[in-house]
């Protein structure tokens, strides 16, 4: 017994993870919830439906953005890559390698949003400071680590992503 | 010092987690990610009042909306299935308990409490559903904090009660009244713990669906698999084995997921009513209601002139709201019973008060009441040194057992090992503590003071709970195939921490083979042993150990059967990277992985090898649990067996004009024993403080007058967030556990006390400077504020 859900539904095309999709859903359906339950990427996580923790992350264009704010109407000709999607070929990113090899996540719930946000940092600085890497990081909650192994994991990545300009961080 | 994919590995190495690539690329699966065709989704409708009789419910328009399978009241719940089993019972230690059903029938006790659940094809629909159902309540008297709960004539929680206390003791070692009266000086004061939580960001998630075998197959993230079964066996009346509960990937967990929540049964009799697979979710909203925690202290110490602590007299109050049947209240007890701590005090008298309130019930929460002693215990202790104008270092110093005295009886505990002055002065040390409290004074402007603080933390750990499912023992089998590879099957279970990796690590070491050749399962009722999952650090004190015990029978037989083939005598075979070799012939050898198919397909006639089956499961009980059984006599000794220990030193910035503290130095020294995997220990010491930090400085689950709960999302709960917090510089001594087969003590759970007492003493080192004290928690500005005006009256 299969009910016909009433509610406006369109089909959203875009990119995830470099493969065009067409996806329908319902018009008020959030980005996360195309992500989780229609394309079944469950990397995405949900813990708050509100913004505040951040283990929604993705990228949407190439801009970071918590998915749980963002309906997937929006999302129409977009280029979104989710945590799946940031492994090329499936050799893991300089980030996610040295989060990896720094324990910087114990549960790894919130691993979305901390590779999004530290590669997004470490694009637009090789060099950053332990103040810069905090504000980074700051719109994901994490709470297994107290952080500290995750500052230090985006410190080593930053060596290793750009071995010319090595700084003293600490 | 990094190794990272080794292919042998010891204990003591600090190997990254096995399982890192699947949760580094998205892959790993926790409980919301298993999919299965057909599922349902539950959602459950409860009380927008703190007390309330229930006078009807009418589910008739529900259940013609759209989708909709199930709606299930309390009636239905009384007709189907019994209360909710206890996590521990009150009862256990003579207090007053009640029966928690799943969902109430005639009254609601606290705001948020389930009242109707519904099933439907998705979660919006059975929102919706619920929507419609019409409840009519007749609001009563309540009470939402500690004063109002034990006046005389307070409305009562539980109605069959005599008054809202559950459960309520004094522990007493020496004579502390005399005491007190001999002492040269003495001191008191109160200080007050919010209540706060450990907000997980995975939050509960349960999936049930019955076979038609008549099984229950239940994936959940509980902590502890084996109690969730039997709690579910016992409410639906069905054999324990009938129902097979798994837990995947766990995000996080630090108490709020031991069982006793109303909704794990519900989710079961959803998938039952409606012949399907149900989901349940907890949304952030519902995990906020969990309390932990809220705590009020009111202590008076006795000293002499030389800075000689010989009394402690105190009383702690807990307000566990409604009590429940999850795992909450007993922090309360361990509060009391954790004191004097670290200190040789030799006259205590601790008296605690576990208070019901129509507030929603707690859970545990890491720490368990052992943060709360030390937040008593430290501020005593500067309370002594202001007074005495010591050194604050140095009234500790004076305080401390010496090292060649453990094991040691003291208040109660017979303390494993270690040498509490060696950590505390790496930590006063790394911090330039005492430097740092002169230039405190010096930089002081119009504006800022600074403060500097210390906090030592004494945290019992391996719980052995007698009269419930909280034991301290757990069970481990290995298994080595014809291939040489290994299975472990373990009872504990972790909760994110990555204890497998640790497992595996001792099992590599023990038989001399790969560390790849090594897997861990854990968390499936159907292939492990029974055990009690994860609490109290006791992953490697028990299932490491066990797991070792295991090995070593193994060996056993494995060195016989080397011996029998080789026809030489078994002290000389020895295992070594994957290889069996014995000593002195170097012409003999072969890899394990031919051993072992030897053994599964040639007849050795040895009595080890009789049967030849490679397997051994061992259980694990520490030494050290010598202690009288808690009960309604009273409690004499701790049911802990190891006690790691930790000194903290922070360093606060406080504007005294907006009341907003700035943690701006953080420096740490522990000693939980013998380290399996340095990485994984910093890393749960790291968790461990930040934790204890966001519960000084901003989280809190508060509640109105109108006994509702007013931080219902992160924005206003306040966790503690990377721009928080400064560089946490961390160290390590080890002085190894002798109770422990490893020389563990337990990892993960100290930290929370010594950074909420090492917090609070900083903010009083610089609101003292102003004439102020701090005597409750959170340090938010309001509370920073208030302290600050009062200095000022």
């Amino acid at each position: 017994m299969t009910h016909v859900d009433p509610a406006p539904h369109r089909t959203v095309s875009c990119t995830v993870n470099g493969k065009d999709v067409q996806v329908r859903c319902r018009d008020g359906a959030l980005l996360v919830e195309m992500i989780r339950d229609t394309l079944d990427l469950t990397g995405t996580h949900i813990g708050c439906l509100n913004g505040d923790c951040g283990v929604c992350t993705v990228r949407v264009d190439g801009q970071v953005t918590k998915s749980c704010l963002y309906l997937a109407a929006r999302a129409e000709g977009a280029e979104v890559t989710t945590i799946e999607g940031v492994a090329e070929e499936g050799t893991l990113h300089e980030v996610q390698q040295a989060l990896w090899n720094g324990e910087g996540f114990q549960c790894g719930f919130c691993v979305p949003g901390q590779v999004f946000c530290a590669m997004d940092l470490l694009e637009s600085n090789t060099t950053p400071s332990d103040g810069q890497i905090r504000h980074a990081i700051s719109g994901n909650l994490c709470r297994c680590t107290g952080y500290q192994k995750i500052v230090e994991a985006i410190h080593d990545a930053s060596t290793r992503l750009d071995p010319t300009e090595k700084t003293a961080t600490h | 010092m990094r190794s990272l994919d080794e292919r042998w590995v010891t204990p003591g190495q600090p190997v990254r987690r096995r399982d890192g690539d699947l949760l580094v690329t998205g892959h790993a699966l926790y409980v919301d990610d298993f999919r299965e065709p057909g599922t349902l989704h539950m959602a459950v409708l409860r009380s927008p009042h703190p007390h309330a009789r229930i006078s009807s419910i009418d589910t008739t328009s529900a259940m013609s909306v759209r989708g909709v399978r199930a709606i299930v009241t309390g009636k239905d719940v009384q007709a189907a299935i019994g209360p909710v089993p206890h996590w521990f019972d009150p009862a256990n230690f003579g207090g007053n308990t009640s029966d928690f059903p799943a969902l109430p029938v005639d009254e609601v006790v606290y705001a948020g409490q389930p009242v109707v659940a519904a099933a439907a094809e998705s979660k919006a629909q059975a929102e919706a559903a619920l929507a419609a159902v019409r409840v009519e309540y007749v609001p009563l008297p309540f009470v939402t904090s500690v004063p109002e709960a034990i006046r005389e004539d307070a409305p009562l929680v539980f109605g069959r009660w005599d008054r809202n206390v559950a459960l309520g003791d004094t522990i007493s070692f020496g004579d502390a009244a005399g005491a007190l009266e001999r002492a040269d000086h003495r001191a008191s004061d109160t200080f007050s713990i919010q209540r706060y939580q450990t907000a997980p960001l995975e939050p509960r998630a349960y999936l049930a669906r019955w076979g038609r075998d008549g099984r229950l197959t239940y994936h959940c993230n509980t902590q502890s698999p084996h109690q969730m079964r039997g709690n579910l066996a016992a409410m639906f009346g069905v054999p324990e084995p009938h129902v097979r509960v798994i837990t995947p990937k766990v995000g996080g967990a630090f108490g709020h997921k031991f069982h006793g929540y109303p909704e794990e049964p519900l989710v079961a009799l959803m998938a039952k009513t409606c012949g399907a697979p149900v989901k349940w979710i907890e949304s952030r909203e519902e995990a906020m209601l969990v309390g932990a925690r809220e705590f009020e202290h009111d202590f008076e110490v006795g000293f002499m002139a030389d800075g000689e602590i010989t009394a402690i007299r105190s009383k702690v109050w807990s307000n566990v709201g409604a009590l429940g049947a999850a795992g909450g209240w007993p922090m309360t007890v361990v509060s009391a019973m954790t004191i004097p701590g670290p200190y040789e005090i030799p006259n205590t008298e601790c008296s605690y008060e576990v208070v019901v309130s129509n507030k929603a019930p707690w859970n545990g929460a890491r720490g368990y009441g052992k943060e709360s002693a030390a937040i008593v215990l430290e501020r005593m202790v500067e309370m002594v040194a202001e007074r005495l104008g010591m050194d604050p270092v140095a009234v500790r110093l004076r305080n401390f057992p010496p090292p060649e005295v453990f094991p040691h009886w003291l208040g109660g505990k017979r303390l494993d090992s270690g040498n509490y002055a060696v950590v505390l002065e790496r930590a006063v040390e790394m911090s330039g503590y005492r430097e740092r409290r002169r230039a405190c004074r010096d930089e002081r402007t119009d504006t800022t003071v600074f403060g500097v603080g210390i906090g030592f933390e004494l945290t019992p750990e391996g719980g052995d709970w007698h009269g419930g499912l909280l034991r301290g023992f757990d069970t481990s089998t290995v298994r080595m195939d014809p291939s040489g590879d290994v299975t472990v099957l373990t009872g504990v279970t972790s909760p994110g921490t990555g204890n497998e990796t640790g497992i595996a690590q001792v099992v590599a070491f023990e038989l001399g083979v790969e560390f790849r050749a090594v897997t861990v399962l854990q968390g499936d009722t159907d292939t492990v042993p029974y055990g009690f999952g994860n609490s109290s650090s006791r992953s490697l004190n028990l299932g490491g150990a066990s797991a070792a015990l295991a090995c070593r029978e193994l060996r056993v037989k494995l060195v016989a059967a080397a011996a029998y083939t080789w026809n030489v005598p078994g002290e000389t075979i020895h295992f070594r990277n994957g290889r069996v070799g014995c000593d002195g012939d170097a012409s003999l050898g072969m890899t394990i992985g031919e051993l072992a198919y030897a053994v599964y397909t040639a007849p050795m006639p040895v009595r080890e090898l009789m049967p030849p089956q490679l397997e051994a499961t061992a259980t694990y009980w520490p030494a050290n649990l010598d202690h009288d059984p808690p009960g309604p006599g009273g409690i004499t000794h701790t049911p802990y067996p190891t006690f790691p220990y930790s000194a903290h030193v922070a360093q606060v910035a406080v504007d005294v004009e907006t009341g907003l503290v700035k943690l701006v130095g953080y420096d740490a020294v522990h000693d939980c024993g013998t380290v399996v995997n340095p990485m994984f220990v910093e890393g749960q010491f790291h968790g461990a403080i930040a934790m204890g930090l966001g519960g000084a400085l901003s989280e809190m689950n508060a509640y109105g007058a109108d006994g509702m709960l007013q931080s219902t999302t992160f924005k206003t709960y306040l966790p503690i967030r990377a721009t928080d917090l400064p560089d946490l510089r961390t160290d390590h001594v080890v002085t190894p556990s002798p109770v422990t087969l490893l020389g563990t003590k337990g990892a993960g759970e100290g930290g929370v006390g010594g950074a909420l007492a090492a917090v609070m003493n900083a903010v009083n080192d610089a609101v003292g400077q102003v004439g102020a004290t701090l005597r409750r928690f959170p340090a938010r500005p309001p509370a920073v504020l208030a302290a600050l005006q009062e200095a000022r009256r």
